[in-house]
């Protein structure tokens, strides 16, 4: 199956919010999967990376854009 | 609006469920303290104010372009100003093992029981708190599980015996870090295991085992889930929500986006924040003045600014409050006696809260909804 790439947006919601929104859009995922995460909370960058280094997964890059975050992020492993 | 209702210029109405109003925070006193349920309840007919008329048949229908309700019994009410309020529905379903596999005070007074009839008598293995899906009604509920059968178990003198683990999907105990600094440090004095990053997946009530989706599985004893949420039937149904039934509501005005005339408050909505009865009271203040002055023909005059105020007991008579803003996020605390009593004491006034006559506590303790700043009042 192809892989596809998803934008989540979670600009103007703070902590849990874009960890919530990254959760919901991993459990749609399928390994080879893309998502860029958008956020404005300065913890996702920390969050999304403590993340991906428990479950397997891979930040590809962080980029600080104006006034937000994206965060990109592979899906290398979704075990079930 | 006491005048106009009484000469007939304005109806209010409340379309609800049923006939009985829970106070829905004591399903943690019923689950982990036996407290009776009978005592968290009261008959919805005697908390409502005269001038309100109330129609105890459930919504079936919201049909928001021809500005009309439609009930399971078929009665039509249109109206002219609409306030959603219909709240979270819990949904264990939706992960496959999880209603089979675990117990859950998030759903009624009467599967809290179930949970206070599995913990009390419990006496060896391992109690998993497994929380299953965010958003869900009440954040601090999870950890104050834990903090709670800690308690107990201690007072029955088998707390050596059992091991308590909670499973979260987020990095740490709490999901705001200053609460879960404090709530992390009384987790490790307490022998309180966490798992993090746990998103749970599947549950094998057979074999007693839960699964992430992440690769974890954890074993357990007794599994206390706090399920899925999502928006409630009828919102689905008239198609009102986003993909989990959540209504899209402006976070400060209220304002169901592209409706000027519908409101939704409480946790029906899907403004990032939590769900609790006290950010509902914030919100029905602001929806209710604004209708008002629009009715008198003067502008919106107050906006919500996202306060919360949720109380989380830590067991042995301490408690601690996860207080914020939209601009101020919650503050370094320690628990203490004088929030636990705090706690205690806005639930033995809540039923006449409902009425407005604690108001003016309130409003002093919860500050004003204006004050972008949120430098209100707050016990550290």
């Amino acid at each position: 199956m192809p892989s596809t790439r998803k934008t989540v947006d979670s600009r103007g919601s703070s902590c849990p919010g874009p960890l919530t929104d990254l959760f919901k859009a991993y459990r749609q995922a399928g390994v080879g999967d893309v998502i860029d995460l958008l956020a404005t909370d300065p913890v996702a960058e920390s969050d999304v990376e403590a993340w991906a280094t428990r479950s397997g997964n891979r930040v590809i890059e962080v980029v600080h854009e104006t006034d937000f975050l994206r965060i990109t992020v592979e899906i290398v492993r979704k075990v079930r | 609006m006491h005048k106009q209702v009484r000469e007939g210029k304005v109806q209010i109405v409340l379309i609800g469920e049923g006939f009985r109003h829970h106070f829905q925070p004591a399903n943690l006193d019923i689950a982990f303290k036996g407290a009776h349920p009978d005592d968290q309840s009261r008959s919805e007919m005697d908390l409502l104010n005269e001038g309100v008329t109330f129609i105890p048949d459930p919504a079936e229908k919201i049909d928001l372009e021809n500005r009309s309700i439609v009930t399971t019994g078929g009665d039509v009410f249109d109206y002219d100003k609409l306030i959603l309020a219909t709240g979270a529905e819990a949904s264990p379903h939706s992960i496959p093992g999880l209603a089979e596999g675990s117990v859950c005070f998030h759903t009624g007074q009467g599967n809290a029981v179930k949970v206070w009839e599995s913990v009390s008598s419990f006496k060896k293995g391992r109690i998993g708190v497994l929380i299953a899906g965010v958003p869900h009604k009440c954040p601090p509920s999870p950890d104050e599980a834990l903090f709670l059968l800690d308690e107990y178990l201690r007072h029955r003198k088998v707390r050596r015996e059992v091991e308590l683990t909670l499973l979260t999907p987020y990095p740490r105990s709490y999901p705001a870090e200053r609460i879960a600094k404090v709530v992390g440090h009384l987790f490790d004095e307490r022998g309180i295991n966490v798992i993090p990053f746990f998103n749970v997946d599947t549950v094998d009530p057979a074999a007693r085992k839960v699964f992430s989706l992440e690769g974890d599985e954890f074993e357990y004893d007794l599994l206390i889930a706090i399920p899925p949420h999502r928006g409630t039937g009828v919102i689905r149904k008239s198609g009102l929500g986003d993909e989990e039934g959540w209504i899209r509501t402006d976070k400060k005005t209220m304002r169901v986006r592209g409706h000027d005339d519908v409101f939704a408050i409480g946790d029906a909505t899907d403004i990032p924040i939590s769900k609790s009865g006290v950010v509902a009271h914030l919100q029905s203040k602001v929806v209710a003045s604004n209708i008002a002055f629009e009715i008198e023909g003067k502008g919106t005059v107050l906006e919500y600014n996202g306060r919360i105020n949720c109380p989380m007991e830590t067991g042995h008579r301490q408690a601690i409050f996860v207080s914020a803003t939209y601009q101020r996020p919650p503050a370094d605390q320690s628990p203490s006696f004088l929030k636990y009593a705090m706690k205690k004491g806005f639930g033995t006034i809540y039923w006449s809260a409902l009425t407005g006559r604690w108001e003016w506590l309130l409003d002093t303790y919860l500050g004003d909804m204006n004050e972008e700043s949120g430098s209100v009042p707050f016990v550290g």
